[in-house]
């Protein structure tokens, strides 16, 4: 049981304890008494509000369109299973080793001021459009690049278990397409689909890095509680906003992944 | 009338569209189909970016186009002077991250791999929880419970170890559980192998995959941890990420390409490795 020892002192240091500051911060005042003030006020604030809908937008719907795009994706190199297939499960892994920044650059390179869309688009037909890296849609782009790879890598996994039987019957039966995912594909895959919507909400609602670089104009809440540490210099408000962040992607986590296992029974 | 309903009445079977049209082929079927334009859609969208910032960083001047005024190498070389010093930080502290990656991870992997005990399923979802708590959320909490930490580039460490260890743990376990592995273990013992000799021949040898995926993944984590670094790293020194972060914000499109090609270099190789060393893990963004 000692060999836990190391894991047991870095959880308690480094995760619980630290945690636990930032929930008695969020709820101490002046003297040392608690209160749910803070909790209360960000609740009530006009602009908090409005970045938690931004970044729940941002969240679901990049989710939504990485579902719609990677499940069928998947179906596809689970069934052709070839060289090339591997090699394009291979080349979707690729942005779950940049960090967010990275993404964020890459919608700037992309949609910037001169970023390669803009650019070409004045070149080839005389203005310039496509500047839209600093926009909602330039998040959206960011936070679908990084949540292709993890509905991907969720999802194909489980892709096996749909009977190509089934697939193939449903389609000599006269069923077209749309259909058989309606009521086939989507069916037998939703206890993965909904760990995979989990892990990309959980992961869009903490994304820092990649809204850090787009953050000119729309705000989310990582970025707020950045702001408020390091601009504000309000710890307490930082730490209110963490609790109220890391309840939400908690939720999101252990929430819509039951939700999954409930509905497979 | 559900299509699953359909195929198991033998009425359906008989009709004359079940008879007369023979089953598609899977290539040609527009269900495949469907998935096959997804596929390459997403491949594209993962893919495009990373010529285009090689083409970005070797045009000498990006704003009149591709190779506008020809190729250069100017500012690949600009770039790496920018980053060579963080880029050697960093190295520096993801290797101590490692270390003590390896010092917690692997007997905790162990444990959890073969042992049974109570508060175990608490103890495997440690595994989930950088993604379940915000890199934010983590360092905000260590730079409010340990400011005295900071100036040293300890809480950088720190947070860089609370981060990746997770991501250890889970690699290393599976490959300890293996029951061929258990097998070999039990065969040594019988020839009398000792515990500490058993686990250098035997144990390591036979991980050396997993070991070697570990290792890739917390070292690259590390190299682009921006999240938890960002509350935590001291004026002194910057890690990389903080450093690429401030190029995106201040410098022109060019350098901070080329600053960005260097990192994908360092980076992007590893990651194709890990996929075929075992597959990727999931980190934040």
């Amino acid at each position: 049981m000692w060999l836990g020892f190391p894991l047991l002192v870095m959880v308690a240091c480094l995760l619980l304890w630290p945690l636990g500051v930032i929930a008695v911060r969020s709820l101490t005042f002046g003297t040392g008494h608690l209160s749910l003030r803070r909790y209360a006020d960000v609740l009530t604030d006009g602009d908090y509000l409005r970045s938690f809908l931004i970044t729940s937008l941002l969240a679901v719907l990049s989710t939504v369109i990485a579902i719609a795009l990677c499940v069928p994706a998947a179906l596809y190199l689970e069934r052709t299973r070839d060289r090339l297939s591997r090699l394009m499960a291979a080349a979707m892994t690729i942005p779950l080793s940049l960090p967010g920044i990275v993404i964020g650059f890459f919608v700037i390179l992309l949609f910037g001021t001169t970023g390669v869309v803009p650019v070409t688009a004045r070149q080839v037909f005389g203005n310039s459009f496509g500047q839209l890296a600093y926009t909602f849609t330039g998040l959206l782009i960011g936070y679908l690049y990084f949540n292709i790879p993890r509905v991907i890598l969720v999802v194909r996994g489980a892709v096996a278990e749909v009977s190509p039987e089934a697939i193939d019957a449903a389609r000599t039966l006269g069923a077209n397409p749309m259909h058989v995912y309606r009521r086939v594909i989507i069916p037998a895959l939703l206890p993965s689909i909904a760990s995979a919507a989990a892990l990309s909400l959980a992961t869009a609602f903490g994304a820092f890095g990649t809204a850090a670089t787009l953050s000119r104009g729309y705000r989310v809440v990582p970025l707020d509680i950045s702001a408020a540490f390091t601009e504000q210099f309000k710890p307490e408000l930082a730490a209110t906003l963490s609790v109220l962040l890391a309840i939400v992607t908690t939720a999101i986590l252990v929430g819509v992944g039951r939700l999954g296992e409930r509905r497979t029974r | 009338m559900t299509t699953p309903d359909a195929m198991t009445t033998p009425d359906a079977m008989t009709t004359p569209v079940a008879m007369t049209t023979p089953v598609a082929p899977p290539r040609k079927d527009p269900v495949v189909l469907i998935g096959k334009i997804c596929a390459w859609l997403a491949v594209l969208i993962c893919l495009l970016p990373i010529p285009l910032v090689i083409a970005v960083a070797t045009t000498r001047s990006w704003r009149q186009g591709f190779w506008a005024g020809g190729f250069t190498l100017h500012w690949l070389s600009e770039g790496w002077g920018r980053i060579a010093g963080n880029f050697g930080y960093s190295l520096q502290v993801a290797v101590g991250v490692l270390l003590i990656d390896l010092a917690i991870g692997f007997p905790a992997a162990w444990l959890l791999a073969r042992r049974r005990f109570r508060g175990r399923r608490l103890a495997s979802a440690i595994t989930t929880m950088p993604i379940a708590i915000p890199g934010i959320a983590l360092a905000l909490g260590l730079i409010l419970t340990y400011p005295g930490l900071r100036p040293s580039g300890m809480l950088l460490v720190a947070g860089h170890v609370l981060y990746t260890t997770p991501f250890l743990i889970g690699t290393l376990t599976p490959a300890l559980g293996n029951p061929k592995l258990r097998e070999l273990e039990q065969v040594a013992v019988t020839l009398g192998s000792p515990g500490p000799h058993r686990l250098l021949t035997v144990t390591v040898p036979s991980i050396r995959t997993a070991l070697l995926a570990a290792t890739i993944l917390v070292l690259t984590l590390s190299l682009g941890e921006f999240n938890v670094s960002f509350f935590l790293f001291t004026p002194i020194e910057q890690p990389l990420p903080v450093e690429l972060y401030s190029g995106y914000v201040t410098n022109r499109l060019e350098i901070a390409a080329a600053s960005t090609v260097w990192f994908l270099i360092m980076v992007v190789p590893a990651a194709v490795v890990l996929e075929l060393a075992g597959g990727a893990k999931v980190g934040q963004a």
